[in-house]
């Protein structure tokens, strides 16, 4: 696929503009705080819908306006299609495919599919769980949109059983105890629901995702590492088959869990078992990278699972999905720079940040378009 | 701008019919809905079939519902689903009075009719729960538009119109 156009109005520190892209990758060069993150930014938004950077859709808006607009126009074998979003400080969002507006997310998602690379990735790596889910969930909304559905539905359990747990726990506190309502019994039984099909979701986006990430990692790192990625959902004596088989099993002993830590989960006030506290363990040579990779081991698998990233998207897609990266070419050493251009070559549309052109290749300078950044204008 | 155009007549007029739907319309003590008597008028119909009740969350349920001209039972308005981020237990909403009219007998179906949100269904299971000890207890199904082709529909309309599926007669 290929983003061939994009216009930003109000958006972040652009007050109107019109960027063209000619050529499969894209270099935008120019100081800090002069807008090139915004741009990735807005092309993300249009992919996902949601943002990395902004708690609200009040930061995506110029200064003083009211209202923001990103289009873009995207090539795909089956046709040209229109992406828009409209951003009010109210929160409100519309979004609208070919001009027609879409009444749920799930109509506009999957249109656009990008990964996306910047330094804060390093996180993905060393930083803590939350991360990780993150990360896959984002990847899984991609390769299946509808999982974006069953995610907020999930969450919005929890958010709903914790504060029951929170009245519950407040009552106690209180010294006037209420017996569990029957309403908790209720919502244990949908977080069960909703939270096998989360967990399921995840098994099989990692099932395909691990053998291309390891595949991508011996070849970084020169064969020389073994990279292990081990899903351990937060539900004791879940497995990968019997999910798949029997999810009505899992289904019941999810139950059985929150039964078991019924008591404690009173006490605290909030939910101790479900996807929610999942996590994806990365070892290379049976250590975890979290706590003992050097810089540079965990660099080299942030690049692999990226790379994994976006063949398994192009896998399920059966389109390349772009790519963005973030500040990120600078920080790797020129042989790992040599391999990201290698798996890319022009099949995946890039566009690269970067403060100065003297970061890159000579080859990558050659085949690029290049954009300069300043101060919310954009020029050839 | 409108109401300053009209005459002062037309105004009073108006503004007394607000006041007055304010003080006399209020809720029926049978089933809940908006009535100006203390019972509503489907509920004081002999020709509505009271052995069926459709349980809905609020009163433009039941007026969407009585649109449809297919539904001869009765109602019971519970004035909301189940919430707790926003306060709101079984204890706010009508349903010990629900549970209390089913219980006395006399009711052979109750039908579910709140919409499929998630706190529409914790309301749907847990009312559910409580009253199939006394009936029979259905919900409505979800499901695909008329005039939806099923290619088009997306997959989990689709998923819901699978789990409401019945037998063919």
């Amino acid at each position: 696929m290929y983003l061939k156009q994009l216009h930003l109005q109000q958006f972040r520190n652009y007050r109107q503009q019109q960027v063209e892209f000619v050529a499969p990758k894209t270099i935008l060069v120019g100081n800090n705080a002069q807008g090139k993150t915004n741009l990735l930014e807005a092309v993300a938004l249009l992919s996902t819908l949601r943002s990395n950077r902004a708690s609200s859709d009040r930061d995506l808006i110029y200064n003083d306006a009211d209202t923001a607009q990103i289009t873009g126009t995207v090539d795909r074998i089956a046709g040209t299609s229109e992406l828009s979003i409209f951003l009010r400080s109210s929160g409100r969002r519309t979004v609208t495919l070919n001009s027609e507006r879409c009444r749920r997310q799930l109509d506009f998602l999957g249109t656009l599919n990008l990964v996306q690379f910047s330094s804060l990735d390093l996180d993905l790596v060393r930083g803590a769980p939350e991360n990780r889910r993150r990360w896959l969930d984002g990847l899984l909304i991609q390769l299946e949109p509808v999982y974006a559905y069953i995610w907020r539905q999930y969450n919005q359990v929890l958010r709903q059983r914790n504060a029951l747990l929170r009245q519950i726990k407040k009552a106690a506190a209180r010294g006037k105890p209420i017996a569990p309502p029957g309403t908790l019994a209720v919502l244990d039984v949908q977080l069960a629901t909703l939270g096998v099909r989360v967990v399921r979701r995840r098994w099989r986006a990692l099932r395909r995702l691990v053998p291309l990430a390891q595949h991508w990692h011996s070849e970084i790192s020169g064969r020389a590492e073994r990279l292990q990625i081990d899903y351990t959902p937060n539900l004791q004596g879940a497995d990968e088959e019997t999910i798949d088989r029997d999810p009505e099993a899992m289904r019941q002993g999810f139950l059985a869990q929150i039964q078991l830590k019924a008591e404690i989960e009173r006490y605290q006030g909030t939910s101790l078992v479900g996807p929610h506290r999942d996590e994806v363990m990365l070892t290379i040579d049976n250590t975890p990278v979290r706590q003992y990779g050097s810089q540079g081991q965990q660099r080299t698998l942030v690049l692999a699972l990226k790379l994994s990233e976006l063949e398994l998207i192009e896998d399920v897609v059966g389109e390349p999905p772009l790519l963005l990266l973030d500040d990120v070419l600078a920080e790797l050493d020129p042989d790992r720079q040599n391999q990201l251009l290698a798996a890319i070559e022009d099949r995946f549309q890039t566009l690269v940040t970067a403060t100065h052109l003297g970061a890159f290749d000579d080859r990558w300078r050659r085949s690029s378009q290049i954009l300069q950044v300043n101060a919310g204008a954009i020029c050839e | 701008m409108h109401i300053l155009q009209q005459s002062e007549q037309d105004v009073y007029a108006l503004a007394s019919a607000l006041t007055d739907a304010k003080k006399q319309v209020g809720l029926c003590r049978e089933c809940y809905h908006l009535s100006a008597e203390p019972i509503c008028d489907i509920c004081r119909n002999p020709q509505r079939d009271s052995t069926t009740v459709c349980v809905v969350e609020d009163s433009r349920d039941v007026i969407a519902l009585e649109k449809t001209r297919e539904y001869r039972g009765k109602y019971h308005v519970l004035g909301g689903v189940i919430s707790p981020m926003d306060g709101i237990g079984p204890e706010q909403l009508n349903i010990q009075p629900l549970i209390r009219r089913v219980s006395q007998g006399g009711v052979k179906e109750v039908i579910l009719a709140i919409g499929p949100s998630v706190e529409g269904e914790t309301t749907t299971m847990y009312v559910g729960q409580l009253l199939k000890p006394f009936t029979k207890v259905t919900r409505i199904a979800f499901g695909l538009p008329i005039g939806g082709e099923l290619e088009y529909a997306d997959e989990i309309t689709l998923a819901k119109a699978l789990e409401g599926r019945r037998e063919l007669d």
